[in-house]
């Protein structure tokens, strides 16, 4: 690229360089070499995406108009399996189990997360604020089938260690992933266990980002605690909510291993969310022209909700 | 790209499509011109001369019978595609992935649950013509097999698969636990009382009336779980029906063999009847155990922490088949500290079971070497090598005469003799019902299966559910055992 | 956080002041910590718990009340696993997949989210939507056509196919967006007015000052895909090329008949690499968090 420093007036048409539409020094052609920068940033990733992701994507979005169970040759059938598919309660009531998957764990992801920061980042003595964030980072390392198993062991409702020792505590056993509303919770803390070691290590840079002048100068001014949290800490890492709240709902609304391995959709239906039933159908009906259709109303709503998000984030969020 | 006068599109122009579409600058350079031709992915190409054939298989268990296969025909290759120790769902999804992608395999691995769909797919091809054809070779494989698993391999006529292993669900005790509670291990022909009584009698419960130890316990899944109770008190989630044809079998090999009088073609499970009266009464048993507390809350999936507890002794008795034997000598049970017996007699004893063996790919390339090798992993030396069935029974061989007190003299059961007279002795014994539809009908009956042990439904109403979910599954399908024909 | 401000330095605060100070600055400080603490134990109970089934035979691991501490371990559920697996290759392979796939998003991730933060260029909007969207499919739904795709540039069965797609990232380029979004203009200005060229200020102003936004990313990746299932199962047939993930389940064994400790000690052992590389990430992390606070 050419550099900024050189100072020579424009040269006469004849001998101008073939390139002077990005090479000549004036504000147009600063910006165009920025965005010839940018176009080259970007390239990489934007093709591999093509590539990889948008291509697959388009041809998911495509196979949701035909009936096509591997075997035979795809079939045609236009919206039919929309039409299904509304008409499908099960898969329908998929969507509001992911729905309430979601928000649970997401909210909890960032209180958790957020309040874990804030006493890692207080004061104290170095290795415990090592041990502190290393043990709640931990469980980040399992993969969702370990966790999975290792946790179905621990939450049996009549031999696993959780209840043996609420029952200490005097607490009746709780039917952790037999019942319904049990099974949901079970879920959603293990899915909180498995990830808030993410948020919080989010929230930790964001809160080392917040400059310690902004800081001092909120002490001068007499703002403590709950004030200085809400009006100077939190706006400062807003960035930072915004994208763990993004990135929460959209990785939260695609977990598939943990509640798979975990309760397999049950008892009942109660924890199937919308991934299971979309890769139920696909590859265990075999019907992966309905499968896709799942999946491409899945995605629509996910676009939907990051818009939503980004939406408040333009009213709320503070970009320095 | 969509043909004008008909609606289908073939997939491989359907996938060149939008493969085409979706990655034209990197893949123009370097894809071959069409999909399926020689992907094999990674091997090299075979030399002159060589066949390569493609299976779905377990490498570590395979591998002995692979080897002692090559030194007598050195001109084969294999090519494993492997999807080891991992469930029915994973392997289904591979298997997909890979034909939906238009590779080739030649052999492939399926159980009772998938039999009937990859040959009512045609995935599978029919063995027929091969059977009748090396008929002199197999005849004493089939003397040493049951009929009623050969016949779980068939459909509407044909065969399918050449079975090689098998689970009935008998019944599995913790000695310890039964003798803590001063029984015995039961006779062959126990009933559902006695079953109740020793299931009461082991059930230790501490002073606040919460359970410590239980009676019994199961898994919630289609093979195993509250099916055997179906099966003894006479009935089954579907109807059953004979598929005509299958006579050439049963008169080559199995004349005179009372056992085979009257078997046809296959199984048909032509209708859902979820809540015949008999359903309904052995679902009120399960629910009936759990409210007494001889049985704990069910929960889902492969059994995994079921086991665990059994081990523990906190659990005296579970359905579960020869697989255990290898199984609770894996967790470290020693021999004598578990025991199997048939299931208890209801209105009969009849056993339910799984079995499965290898298929041929209908669109595989080497047919005749893939069935060669498919004959010679049912031989007898090949079978006694295979890491199924060596060093520890981790699943009931078909063959009657691999079941020898050797077999489990280190591990037990003492009682082993069960896992093959549950055939033999009881003819009647039959397949989980397995139709085509399989996957879909597992799920809505483990689904309701949970609502009712967990009292979200009376076993009454969850079987009515079930039965009209069945019902319109059913009407989604309706070509089931036409589209063979 | 102790407050310091005029009213708590005046030299005459009352017994009475001086208690409620306490109260409210120290000991609500301890009951924080000590919830904190028994929080951690419970975060951290999971584990111990995997690591002591580990270490004993399935019979012994289940009573009640659970046993955390183990008098006699049994190292050899650790020696079964190499023995059902090629555990050691699998290590190896999981190795070379996760670090490729980590260095190569590290690259795309920061120069597309630098583009998208500090670059202005037509379509900008319209292409981070784009970007954005794409993790918004389930993979399960896009594996068949990618699987398709792999196999045609014949990279099926090979580590690469692993890597290869992995290397464009969504998600990591919104993650340095938001990070390069967070370093205040001034200092590209003034390096502007030294005299610096758009690469310059990339590589010496900004990527240094989002070495958290990196650290994070990395260790996020590494976890990620050092945990990976799904895809190494549809990709690779070859046992040789194997991830941990695909050889735990191996170990889980045919209708769950393999033992819970065997599995368990698998789960432990690859659960160490993973440690090491978040303790030196940790390091890291400090640093370039310091870095990042400071200043000038």
């Amino acid at each position: 690229m050419a550099s900024v420093a050189s100072t020579t007036t424009a040269a006469p048409r004849s001998s101008r360089n073939p390139f002077h539409w990005i090479t000549e020094n004036t504000l147009a052609g600063m910006e165009r070499r920025k965005a010839l920068l940018g176009y080259l940033f970007l390239s990489p990733t934007i093709l591999g995406i093509l590539v990889f992701t948008a291509g697959p994507v388009i041809f998911s979005l495509v196979l949701s108009l035909f009936r096509w169970n591997v075997f035979s040759p795809p079939e045609f059938i236009g919206l039919a399996n929309f039409d299904r598919f509304f008409h499908d309660s099960r898969a329908l009531m998929s969507f509001w189990t992911s729905f309430v998957f979601v928000v649970f764990a997401v909210s909890l992801q960032l209180v958790v997360g957020m309040l874990l920061a804030l006493v890692i980042q207080s004061r104290m003595v170095t290795w415990m604020r090592y041990t502190y964030r290393t043990a709640f980072f931990l469980p980040m390392l399992m993969s969702g089938a370990a966790t999975a198993i290792v946790l179905s062991y621990m939450l049996h409702k009549e031999f696993g260690a959780v209840n043996y020792y609420l029952g200490l505590l005097g607490v009746p056993p709780i039917p952790w992933l037999s019942q319904p509303g049990w099974a949901m919770a079970s879920i959603v803390i293990s899915y909180l266990w498995l990830s808030m070691g993410f948020t919080m290590i989010l929230f930790i840079g964001g809160l080392t980002g917040i400059s310690t002048e902004v800081l001092d100068a909120a002490d001068v001014d007499g703002a403590q605690g709950l004030t200085r949290f809400w009006n100077i800490t939190l706006p400062m890492v807003s960035p930072t909510l915004l994208f763990a709240a993004v990135t929460g709902v959209i990785g939260g609304l695609q977990v598939f291993d943990l509640p798979y391995i975990m309760t397999y959709g049950g008892p009942g239906d109660s924890t199937r969310t919308a991934v299971m039933v979309m890769y139920e159908a696909a590859f265990k009906n075999m019907e992966i022209g309905y499968g896709s259709t799942i999946a491409v109303v899945l995605f629509v709503i996910i676009l939907g909700v990051t818009a939503g998000q980004f939406g408040v984030g333009k009213r709320l969020v503070f970009y320095q | 790209m969509i043909s004008k006068q008909s609606t289908g599109i073939s997939r491989r122009e359907f996938l060149q499509w939008t493969g085409i579409g979706a990655a034209t600058l990197a893949v123009a350079a370097c894809a071959p011109a069409a999909p399926g031709a020689a992907v094999g992915g990674g091997a090299a190409a075979p030399a002159q001369g060589k066949i390569v054939l493609r299976m779905q298989v377990d490498p570590k268990q395979e591998q002995p019978v692979v080897d002692l296969y090559k030194q007598s025909h050195p001109d084969v290759d294999f090519d494993f595609v492997s999807v080891s120790g991992t469930d029915h769902e994973d392997i289904a999804a591979k298997i997909l992935t890979l034909v939906a992608s238009g590779q080739a395999l030649d052999l492939g691995y399926a159980a009772t649950e998938a039999t009937q769909l990859y040959a009512g797919q045609k995935l599978s091809a029919p063995i027929d013509e091969y059977v009748k054809r090396d008929a002199a070779d197999l005849k004493e494989y089939f003397t040493d097999v049951h009929p009623s698993l050969i016949q779980a391999m068939m459909f509407e006529g044909s065969l399918y698969q050449l079975p090689i292993d098998f689970n009935a669900a008998n019944m599995y005790f913790n000695t310890a636990v039964l003798k803590e509670a001063g029984m015995e291990t039961p006779k062959t022909d126990w009933t559902k009382d006695d079953f109740y009584n020793v299931a009461k009698a082991a059930t230790k419960k501490d002073a606040s009336g919460k359970t410590e130890t239980y009676g019994y316990a199961w898994t919630n899944r289609l093979w195993g779980s509250w099916m055997p109770w179906i099966f003894v008190n006479g009935s089954n989630l579907l109807t059953e029906a004979e598929a005509p044809g299958g006579e050439w079998l049963w008169t080559d090999f199995y004349a005179g063999d009372k056992a085979a009088e009257g078997r046809g073609g296959g199984y048909r499970w032509l209708a859902p009847q979820a809540n015949a009266a008999a359903n309904v009464e052995a679902l009120d048993f399960m629910v009936q155990l759990y409210k007494e507390g001889i049985t704990p809350s069910i929960e889902l999936g492969g059994g995994q922490t079921l086991q665990g507890f059994f081990t523990a002794g906190k659990l005296a008795m579970t359905p579960a088949g020869g697989f255990w034997a290898g199984g609770l000598a894996n967790a470290g049970m020693p021999d004598g500290s578990f025991d199997v017996q048939l299931f208890p007699k209801w209105v009969n004893q009849r056993h339910q079971f799984g079995t499965a063996g290898q298929w041929l790919f209908d669109q595989g390339k080497n047919k005749d070497a893939a069935w060669d090798y498919m004959k010679f992993r049912i031989s007898k030396d090949a079978m006694m090598i295979n890491g199924m069935f060596n060093p520890v029974t981790l699943t009931t061989p078909t063959r009657r005469s691999m079941l020898t007190e050797e077999r489990f003299a280190e591990t037990g059961p003492a009682n082993w003799q069960v896992f093959y007279s549950t055939l033999d002795d009881h003819p009647d014994t039959a397949p989980i019902p397995a139709p085509p539809v399989s996957n879909a009908m597992t799920q809505l009956f483990v689904n309701y299966t949970s609502r009712a042990m967990n009292e979200e439904l009376a076993p009454q109403a969850a079987l009515d559910g079930l039965q009209k979910e069945l019902e319109d599954l059913y009407a989604r399908n309706p070509d089931m055992y036409k589209k063979a024909n | 956080m102790q407050s310091i401000n005029a009213e708590t330095l005046h030299p005459q605060r009352s017994l009475g002041q001086q208690f409620s100070d306490f109260v409210r600055y120290r000991l609500g400080r301890w009951i924080v910590l000590a919830i904190t603490t028994i929080f951690a134990i419970i975060v951290v109970a999971p584990f111990a718990w995997t690591v002591s089934t580990s270490m004993r035979l399935p019979m012994e691991s289940f009573s009640v009340p659970p046993q955390w501490i183990v008098l006699n371990p049994d190292w050899s559920n650790y020696t079964e696993v190499f023995n059902q697996v090629p555990f050691l290759q699998e290590i190896l392979n999981s190795f070379y997949v996760t670090i490729a796939i980590v260095i190569g998003q590290l690259c795309t991730a920061s120069l597309a989210g630098y583009a998208f933060a500090r670059l202005e260029f037509p379509g900008r909007n319209l292409l981070f939507w784009l970007i954005m969207a794409t993790m918004m499919i389930p993979l399960q739904a896009t594996i068949i056509p990618v699987f398709v795709l792999i196999s045609r540039m014949g990279l099926a069965n090979t580590l690469m196919s692993l890597i290869l797609p992995a290397l464009p990232t969504a998600f990591g380029t919104f993650l340095m967006r938001q990070y390069f979004m967070g370093v205040p203009k001034d200092f590209e200005e003034a390096a502007t007015i030294d005299g610096a060229n758009q690469i310059q200020i990339f590589a010496r102003v900004y990527l240094p000052l989002v070495a958290p936004g990196l650290a994070v990313l990395a260790v996020l990746t590494f976890n990620a895909h050092w945990n990976e299932f799904f895809r190494p199962l549809i990709f690779l047939n070859d046992p040789s090329l194997f991830t941990i993930p695909l050889g735990l389940a191996t170990l889980k064994g045919y209708m769950m008949t393999g033992s819970i400790s065997v599995v368990l000690a698998a789960v432990t052992m690859s659960l160490i690499p993973v440690l090491i590389v978040y303790i030196f990430g940790q390091r890291y992390l400090i640093e370039g968090l310091m870095m990042g606070g400071v200043k000038g």
